[in-house]
């Protein structure tokens, strides 16, 4: 009973210096995904167009992102722009860790939403020309809310490995929930393995439910006959 | 050019390329001592996962979820101050880098590995019984060849994300490519040279890996392609 009531004092003691992080957590990633998906909606609507340039242009910003570790991402966005002498691009740590994170998650959603896209068969843009619509209303009234339903599963797992990845953002000084556990052991030092395990429960009350929801959704859609390769 | 040099000081990084060398190296050799493993223990967790005793399956969906909704770099945490708790200062840093992120992998790979197995369908099971095959010659002979068509193409996705991993060693100082770039930067002190460095040689090990891939899946689907 002793184990108990001494960890219980600490998870009462720690409890609104964590909850501040898991907050920050919860803010950072839920504004990342936000602009993330805007961005990545866009480019991903933009590369299905007919531009070769664009299209290049827009495969190259994935690559970058997919290719490198989100790790080498934060860096140079936080300590290698603002060597670069340009006014805007000199990031406090906080707005660092929402502009690396929204073009991280709009790399992943960019791939998504054109997959979504090109999947829709052909002949639903042809009739949708034929009977009188421009490009863009066909994609506004047909393609599009055709497109969004597939793009649900792959989306939530997206988000998912977002948030998990806002951890990284402890390394430039973000006060998220790992940085917040990181301070309470500099307070507690002989309690690091139960700190780190209380965070990880923190992260895994907030992950799970997403998660579910992804594999909930793929599920729906299998037995709808959708296309499966776009995860 | 000259802005360009002021920008990027290319000598200081030609001055560093034996560490980013011995980095790359580390980063490939970390990656593939976890891929094997992960899938050989990822093996056998599907096939617990798929076992119809309920305490095994529960383990390893408990196993699976946990990993999946919390972050690598908490895992490593745990296992980098959790370990040495459990069986002393046993492992250096490297093998605990490497035991961390083969437990972190194992529950992807195991995924993957059932969806391909899960893939072939039950009347192919039944069939090779019927003919008096054991399970595990079921297994070997029947079920993982047709599964790992399926798998090898989510099979490399997970590596690339694997590669990509390996860079969170170096906040429990395993030197690796990550390693070898903040090295260069406590050193020299220039961000950009250090850590756009360090971006063009994950970037090199990416496209080196899409190519690779797209050479096994043109490959593997020819050869589907005769077998049918």
């Amino acid at each position: 009973m002793d184990w108990f009531s001494e960890k219980w004092q600490i998870i009462n003691s720690l409890s609104p210096f964590l909850m501040d992080g898991l907050w920050k957590t919860f803010e950072v990633s839920s504004v990342a995904i936000m602009l993330g998906s805007i961005l990545g909606a866009i480019l991903g609507i933009i590369k299905t167009l007919d531009s070769k340039s664009l299209k290049l242009v827009i495969n190259i910003y994935v690559h970058l992102f997919r290719g490198t570790p989100y790790l080498v991402q934060i860096y140079i966005i936080y300590f290698v722009l603002p060597s670069l002498g340009i006014a805007w691009l000199q990031f406090d740590s906080y707005t660092a860790a929402i502009v690396s994170l929204s073009l991280y998650t709009a790399s992943y959603v960019t791939a998504i939403v054109a997959a979504a896209i090109d999947s829709i068969p052909a002949g639903q843009e042809e009739a949708a020309r034929s009977v009188g619509m421009t490009k863009a209303q066909a994609l506004y009234h047909v393609i599009v809310p055709q497109a969004i339903k597939l793009t649900v599963p792959p989306m939530a797992s997206i988000y998912v490995i977002v948030i998990k990845s806002t951890a990284v953002l402890s390394v430039i000084g973000v006060a998220e929930l790992t940085r917040q556990g990181e301070t309470s052991i500099l307070r507690m030092p002989g309690d690091t393995m139960f700190i780190y395990g209380l965070i990880a429960v923190l992260y895994f009350i907030y992950c799970y439910p997403v998660l579910r929801f992804a594999s909930w959704a793929e599920r729906k859609m299998k037995t709808s006959g959708s296309p499966q390769e776009l995860a | 050019m000259y802005w360009l040099t002021e920008l990027f000081n290319f000598r200081i990084v030609a001055d560093y390329a034996d560490i980013f060398i011995d980095g790359i190296i580390n980063t490939v050799w970390i990656s593939l001592v976890c891929l094997v493993l992960s899938i050989f223990f990822g093996i056998f967790l599907a096939l617990m996962r798929m076992s119809s005793v309920g305490v095994i399956w529960r383990t390893a969906a408990a196993y699976i979820q946990f990993v999946r909704a919390t972050p690598l770099l908490i895992q490593i945490y745990l296992i980098y101050y959790g370990l040495p708790h459990l069986i002393g200062n046993f492992f250096n840093e490297m093998q605990t880098g490497v035991i961390a992120l083969t437990l972190h992998t194992t529950p992807f790979m195991a995924e993957i590995i059932r969806a391909g197995i899960m893939s072939v369908p039950r009347t192919q099971t039944e069939g090779a019984m019927a003919v008096g095959m054991s399970r595990p010659q079921v297994l070997y002979y029947i079920i993982l060849p047709q599964a790992i068509a399926k798998l090898i193409s989510p099979l490399l996705g997970q590596t690339v994300i694997l590669v990509k991993d390996t860079s969170l060693l170096s906040i429990i100082a395993v030197f690796e490519l990550m390693g070898a770039g903040l090295l260069m930067f406590s050193e020299t002190v220039s961000a950009t040279e250090s850590y756009v460095t360090t971006a063009i040689c994950y970037l090199i090990i990416y496209l080196l890996m899409l190519v690779a891939s797209g050479f096994i899946q043109k490959k593997l689907s020819g050869n589907l392609a005769g077998a049918q």
